[in-house]
């Protein structure tokens, strides 16, 4: 029987600070099977991992935290003007006022609703023609050099012909986000599904697979962890280009309170729309990382477990 | 009427390599028959040729039965558990009979309780049993072994073996086996094909007259090993003329 890989370092610890015993006991045996015994829990190893994670993430705050009360203390006791950089304090009370007064909520919810439906038609453009192209050389040797040629331009580069074709208001904005995620999505999705092991192909083949079943229960789940590393670069470049979109010309939206804030002087403003972006990117990409955690399972035991 | 027949298969590949030449084959219902040879000698090329993941370039090939394989590496699907890599193989059961062979098969192969494991919380050995179950739950006529056990110590080799064999018993279907592995070849095998390289043919079918379980230290089987080594020999030898492109059986059986 093999024993099962799990290097269960809390058990053996434990058996080794055992009581002595006396000459001749067969302690071997008995370590030998309380570790056999752990090797139905991979949970274990799980909590372990994450209760040593704890101390790590605090750890990332100290800088953030520490800079944050020197920059308070340095501005109250007039060490700094802090015009240019308002302290913490001042950036709490102009978002509490942003906030009761609603207009922060319209912004976000602006921003949000064009990131949310720009990602959307990117993303699904982009799946549906890595897909293609995946899939049929005839059509990656047709459209894949196209694409490949569009991809060379610079995003921002199509922003006077996107307002000249579709006007200055939402059209224009959803094109540039949506073009935006689309590359990194496609790109990711074609790699990844010309780079599946062709291993694991011949199983399917060998099996009595069709096509479609192969590309269905074997391409998919195998391509499944870079499309969603796909769909992350491609929701950051979302919101790279939403505020490339609304500096240009809007009446609402998160990139127009920093455009707002320059124009006023205001510096303060211009910091709490960067610090609401921050949130809204890393709360975007929980959100996708958490539904995809499910399909990823099998991975994410992997890696925990290496 | 065989479980395979294989008739003057040949394999050149595009770049002019020829990997095969009139390779003739055939394997029984319930038979177990080994390829052994050295690299080069097409062992895998046939055997690719047998499932359908190559095209030939000249003979046939008749099978009339359900197919299946286990490969060099376990190749399990890291995203299906250990259950449902087996019942991969059974997608042409109906949902209760795969459910009930995939549990009985669990058992068999010394797994019961594993089937929720991702194939990475499995050792070696432990994948290469699960894919030894997805490739039997089926019921295939035909089971095409490609090295399945050479990447395993020899502990784990013997038991897999032994575990090879009562899994047989049951079903009975044709298997063709390729393996380097003198030993393996005579532990399992009914037939041992000896295969002689540039380009693989074959050089000479031996039989393994012994009853299993078969004792790997009886003199018997040790005559066997020393048999089929000599026609290893006579294989990587340059080629007599009598032996050229032709199926001699040797003359002991």
């Amino acid at each position: 029987m093999d024993l099962p890989l799990v290097h269960d370092t809390d058990r053996t610890v434990m058996a080794a600070e055992a009581p002595p015993r006396l000459p001749g006991q067969a302690r071997g045996v008995d370590a030998d099977l309380r570790r056999h015994d752990a090797g139905g829990s991979p949970a274990d190893a799980r909590v372990q991992r994450a209760a040593g994670l704890w101390p790590g993430a605090c750890l990332g705050l100290v800088i953030p935290l520490a800079g944050a009360v020197a920059w308070e203390l340095a501005v109250r006791h007039g060490l700094a003007s802090g015009r240019l950089m308002p302290p913490p304090s001042r950036l709490a009370q102009t978002a509490a006022v942003l906030a009761r007064s609603g207009e922060l909520q319209t912004h976000m919810l602006a921003t949000m609703g064009r990131v949310g439906l720009g990602f959307a038609i990117g993303a699904a453009a982009g799946t549906a023609l890595g897909m293609l192209n995946g899939a049929s050389r005839m059509a990656l040797r047709l459209l894949d050099p196209s694409v490949q040629a569009l991809r060379a331009i610079p995003s921002i580069a199509w922003v006077p012909l996107f307002i000249l074709w579709l006007g200055i208001f939402e059209t224009s904005k959803l094109a540039l986000i949506a073009l935006g995620v689309f590359f990194p999505v496609y790109l990711g999705l074609l790699t990844a599904i010309q780079s599946v092991d062709r291993k694991l192909i011949e199983v399917g083949r060998v099996f009595g697979l069709s096509r479609i079943e192969i590309a269905l229960l074997v391409t998919w789940p195998a391509v499944m962890p870079a499309w969603i590393a796909a769909l992350r670069t491609g929701l950051g470049l979302g919101f790279m280009f939403v505020v490339a979109a609304e500096l240009m010309g809007a009446s609402e939206g998160l990139g127009y309170l920093l455009l707002d804030g320059e124009q006023m002087g205001r510096a303060d403003e211009i910091l709490v729309a960067m610090f609401v972006f921050a949130v809204l990117g890393k709360a975007a990409d929980s959100v996708l990382v958490s539904a995809a955690r499910p399909v990823l399972r099998w991975q994410d035991t992997h890696r925990l477990r290496l | 009427m065989s479980a395979l027949v294989v008739r003057g298969l040949g394999k050149t590949y595009a770049d002019g390599t020829e990997a095969l030449r009139g390779v003739d084959v055939q394997v029984e219902g319930g038979e177990i028959v080994a390829i052994l040879g050295g690299s080069g000698c097409g062992k895998t090329t046939l055997l690719r040729l047998i499932a359908g993941l190559d095209e030939p370039s000249a003979g046939e090939i008749a099978v009339d039965t359900v197919i299946s394989a286990v490969f060099q590496e376990p190749r399990l699907l890291p995203w299906l558990t250990a259950a449902a890599n087996i019942a991969f193989g059974g997608r042409r059961l109906n949902t209760a009979e795969r459910q009930e062979r995939t549990e009985s098969l669990l058992r068999r192969i010394g797994l019961a309780g594993y089937g929720k494991r991702w194939p990475r919380e499995l050792s070696g050995g432990q994948q290469q049993r699960v894919a030894i179950a997805r490739a039997l739950i089926g019921h295939p006529g035909v089971l095409l072994l490609d090295e399945p056990f050479s990447a395993l110590d020899t502990f784990t080799r013997a038991s897999l073996h032994d575990l090879l064999l009562d899994l047989w018993r049951d079903l009975q279907p044709a298997v063709l086996m390729v393996t380097h592995d003198i030993e393996e070849a005579v532990v399992l095998a009914d037939r041992i094909v000896v295969m002689r390289p540039h380009p693989g043919r074959v050089q000479e079918t031996l039989r393994v007259g012994l009853p299993r379980p078969r004792d790997r230290l009886a003199p018997e089987f040790d005559l066997i090993k020393r048999t089929a080594l000599r026609a290893i020999n006579r294989s990587l030898s340059p080629p007599p003329e009598m032996h050229r492109g032709g199926s001699g059986v040797s003359p002991w059986v």
